[in-house]
């Protein structure tokens, strides 16, 4: 479970989020939505552990009753996906992949790591293109292997920012199920950061409406 | 009425097409005119000197010459080395010091770098890493016993090391700044939380995520960087070896040679040093290419540590004693400029003295003038050329191609073989040691810089704020002026102190067109150099340094207080 407490965010002394604070289950989503500027990305980097200098946070993070928001990014074990897939161009689909695995983590040898990435590829029908550049891929293929990729980190918990806005209205629906199956599966809390109220219906869950300034449940 | 204001229109944008392609025509020419100018003699044909039939003559007498293969040697080690360092420095500096406040500060002092001639920072390191310099000064006698200076060889050392610090010294900001342009073509942040968020070390995710990706965008300048090098001239003459000296200061030796013969064998010598310039280019990438063979198993290995990070903090720590290299190479200059007395080991003079700027102001006087002149002419020109080219990519993109392509040769090629024939050229036509020559060659490397500076800014200016202003006002000029440019103000300014700039730093353009007949600060820093008159050319690489320092600084800081001062006229004729 990720535990958010009172949670304040402010940049050169002008506050962004005051007094936030929310708890997502396994396997839940949550969606933030709210105006341009009302602190949603600077939330999602607080979470992440990206907060750009300038910026003041007060308040604790806790996953599974640990504090994590001492910890860098690095240590955090934290999933995150943006609007662009951003799969590394100069790796393949099935090296992008592999690039996440962390194979003395999850007591894999290379070959086990190799055949878990092409599973995951098959999964999605696409263990066709897994020696293909991430540019041979539509954008509804990108998106989909961003989010295993992310996935097969084992990520404790998921942060999304907007992972379905770029994408074509048809493409939208089968990626929010697609997502949140994977999401299910996996079994941790994901917070939603979007603009498109029907993400929010697609993935279910709770909802935070934030308004400049100031947040209202 | 509509069918007058069409072909009215594509008058005027025929008129621009012609326009462009004489520019076209009128840079590619003495490029051209440069290479068979030196292509020719070097297979023994020069009709000015009675030399009508081709012959290998040159290229035996090249290879006979006991200087060549020690030159080549030198060139080779110095300039790979010299790129090699620079730019594993400016990687790892990037690398330690993104996102943090660190590299706000690094980012601030890019541009006066940037603007300082190579050979007044290169004199100024000559100041400090001599024996008699700043350094042994300073752990003198208390560290080293040093009462005199000591007889070791820290500069002009046989080995180009001296030649190498100077050019990593110069070519690391200029990396830097390339490499900071190209991240914003990258989605950097949001790469390095990516690769972060699953556990990788920050020096990891530069190495396997964002190298790979960004060294495609740097390719070019790098390649520059590496013809530079391998090509200097009055950076070598100042600070390289001299028994022997690096290839391009050996042929530049033989083309000023009072043997005209000599010409001949130093024309083969230019064509040679392309060729090795282009082995070089292909030894690089060939060499990029085999490392990324290796490294690509690596890429997922899954190891979120790297090795490598103490490696980066150490070079990334190497950049900052650079800096510090540079701005004690600067505060040295004026130091020396008003010296009277500077006795061994003192770390400071012992008594100062305007006697020797007194006695030089006239001279001074003369050459700072004729360097503006040529500075201003050139830079001004090249940004009449470049806005007018940018308009003319715009409105047709695939209209500019050849100029596009040729704009980087002046850069690339070795300038002391492409400019012997382009002086074979002006003393042909009778223009060899004007005034108009000087800048016209000028032009010719200001050009590249001024065009490449501006293209980005220019071509992605919102073009609907343009149609928004001739819609409002029925005056295409007016609002050409009043609201393009006038928006593109900090590009132009950026642009015009970088033409400045690199206009202030030409040596070998100035030597080769003006003849000797007109001289600038740079050529007479450079001549003075290994005269050992410190004083003299502390003053001539002060003010060669301090030109163009003023105007990136009024570059800077002009865009941004314009519209205020403006406002503030305005407000005061109003109540008038």
């Amino acid at each position: 479970m990720l535990k958010v407490k009172d949670c304040h965010l402010s940049i050169a002394g002008t506050p962004l989020v005051s007094e936030l604070s929310f708890e997502i289950d396994n396997g839940q989503v949550l969606t933030l939505m709210g105006p341009s500027g009302c602190g949603k990305s600077s939330l999602l980097n607080y979470l992440s552990g990206t907060l750009e200098t300038g910026f003041e946070a007060k308040g604790c993070i806790e996953l599974n009753q640990k504090r994590i928001d001492t910890l860098c990014t690095q240590n955090r074990n934290v999933g995150i996906l943006y609007q662009t897939p951003l799969l590394f161009p100069h790796m393949t689909n099935l090296e992008n992949l592999l690039f996440a695995i962390d194979a003395k983590q999850q007591g894999l040898t290379s070959a086990n790591k190799k055949k878990l990435a092409m599973s995951k590829l098959a999964e999605l029908g696409l263990e066709t293109k897994a020696n293909n550049l991430p540019n041979s891929l539509s954008g509804g293929q990108q998106a989909r292997i961003a989010l295993l990729r992310t996935l097969l980190s084992s990520p404790d918990y998921l942060l999304l920012d907007e992972p379905f806005s770029k994408l074509d209205p048809e493409l939208r629906q089968s990626v929010r199920r697609f997502t949140l199956e994977q999401i299910q599966k996996a079994n941790i809390p994901t917070l939603l950061v979007t603009h498109d109220e029907d993400d929010f219906t697609a993935m279910g869950g709770e909802l935070i409406q934030m308004q400049n300034l100031s947040n209202h449940f | 009425m509509i069918t007058l204001s069409i072909s009215k229109f594509t008058l005027k944008l025929n008129g621009l097409a012609t326009a462009s392609r004489l520019i076209t025509l009128l840079f590619i020419l003495p490029i051209i005119l440069g290479l068979v100018g030196t292509l020719l003699p070097a297979f023994d044909f020069l009709p000015a000197l009675s030399h009508y039939q081709f012959s290998l003559k040159p290229w035996f007498s090249l290879f006979e010459s006991p200087e060549l293969w020690g030159s080549i040697k030198l060139t080779l080690l110095s300039g790979l080395l010299a790129s090699f360092i620079s730019f594993v420095i400016a990687f790892a500096t990037i690398s330690v010091f993104y996102e943090s406040r660190w590299l706000i500060s690094i980012r601030n002092t890019l541009a006066p770098i940037l603007a300082i001639p190579h050979a007044a920072i290169a004199i100024g390191l000559v100041f400090i890493l001599s024996p008699s310099g700043w350094i042994v000064r300073l752990l003198s006698p208390w560290l080293t016993d040093y009462e005199r200076p000591p007889t070791w060889i820290s500069v002009q050392d046989p080995y180009g090391l001296s030649l190498v610090l100077a050019l990593v010294v110069k070519e690391t900001p200029y990396l830097l700044f390339v490499i900071l342009a190209s991240l914003e073509q990258i989605k950097t942040c949001e790469l390095i939380k990516v690769g972060t968020s699953m556990g990788y070390a920050r020096i990891a995710v530069w190495r396997k995520v964002i190298l790979p990706i960004l060294y495609p965008l740097i390719r070019l300048p790098l390649l520059v960087i590496l013809a530079f090098s391998l090509t200097v001239v009055d950076l070598s003459l100042v600070i390289g070896p001299n028994t022997p000296s690096t290839f391009a200061v050996t042929l530049f030796h033989w083309f000023n040679d009072t043997d005209l013969d000599m010409r001949f064998t130093a024309s083969a010598g230019a064509v040679l040093l392309m060729f090795i310039i282009l082995l070089s280019a292909l030894c690089w990438e060939a060499l990029y290419q085999i490392f990324v063979l290796f490294d690509r198993r690596r890429w997922c290995n899954g190891k979120r540590t790297s090795l490598l990070t103490p490696i980066f903090h150490g070079a990334a720590f190497t950049y900052l004693v650079s800096m510090l290299l540079a701005v004690l190479s600067l505060i040295v200059l004026p130091i020396w400029t008003f010296t009277h007395r500077w006795r061994f080991p003192d770390i400071l003079p012992t008594s100062w003295s305007f006697k020797k700027i007194e006695q030089l102001a006239p001279l001074l006087f003369e050459l700072a003038c004729v360097s503006l002149v040529i500075a201003f002419a050139s830079t001004l020109l090249a940004l009449c050329i470049s806005i007018l080219m940018l308009e003319q990519k715009r409105t047709l993109p695939n209209s500019t191609r050849w100029f596009d392509r040729f704009i980087y040769l002046p850069i690339i090629l070795p300038q002391v073989g492409f400019l012997f024939g382009i002086q074979v050229f002006l003393i042909w036509s009778n223009n060899s040691g004007s005034l108009l020559a000087v800048i016209g060659l000028h032009l010719l490397y200001v050009l590249p810089y001024v065009y490449l500076t501006l293209s980005g800014p220019y071509l992605a200016f919102n073009q609907s704020f343009y149609r928004q202003a001739v819609c409002l006002t029925k005056r295409p000029w007016h609002s050409f002026l009043q609201v393009k440019l006038a928006m593109l103000k900090p590009a132009l300014f950026s642009a015009f102190a970088l033409g400045i700039a690199v206009s202030f730093a030409q040596y070998l353009p100035t030597l080769t067109a003006g003849e000797g007949r007109i001289n600038t600060l740079t050529t007479e820093a450079v001549a003075l150099a290994a005269s050992g008159e410190r004083k003299k050319v502390g003053n001539m690489a002060m003010l060669q340094a301090l030109f163009p320092l003023i105007i990136f600084m009024l570059a800077q800081w002009l865009p941004r207080v314009w519209t205020q001062y403006r406002l503030k006229l305005a407000k005061m004729i109003t109540h008038k």
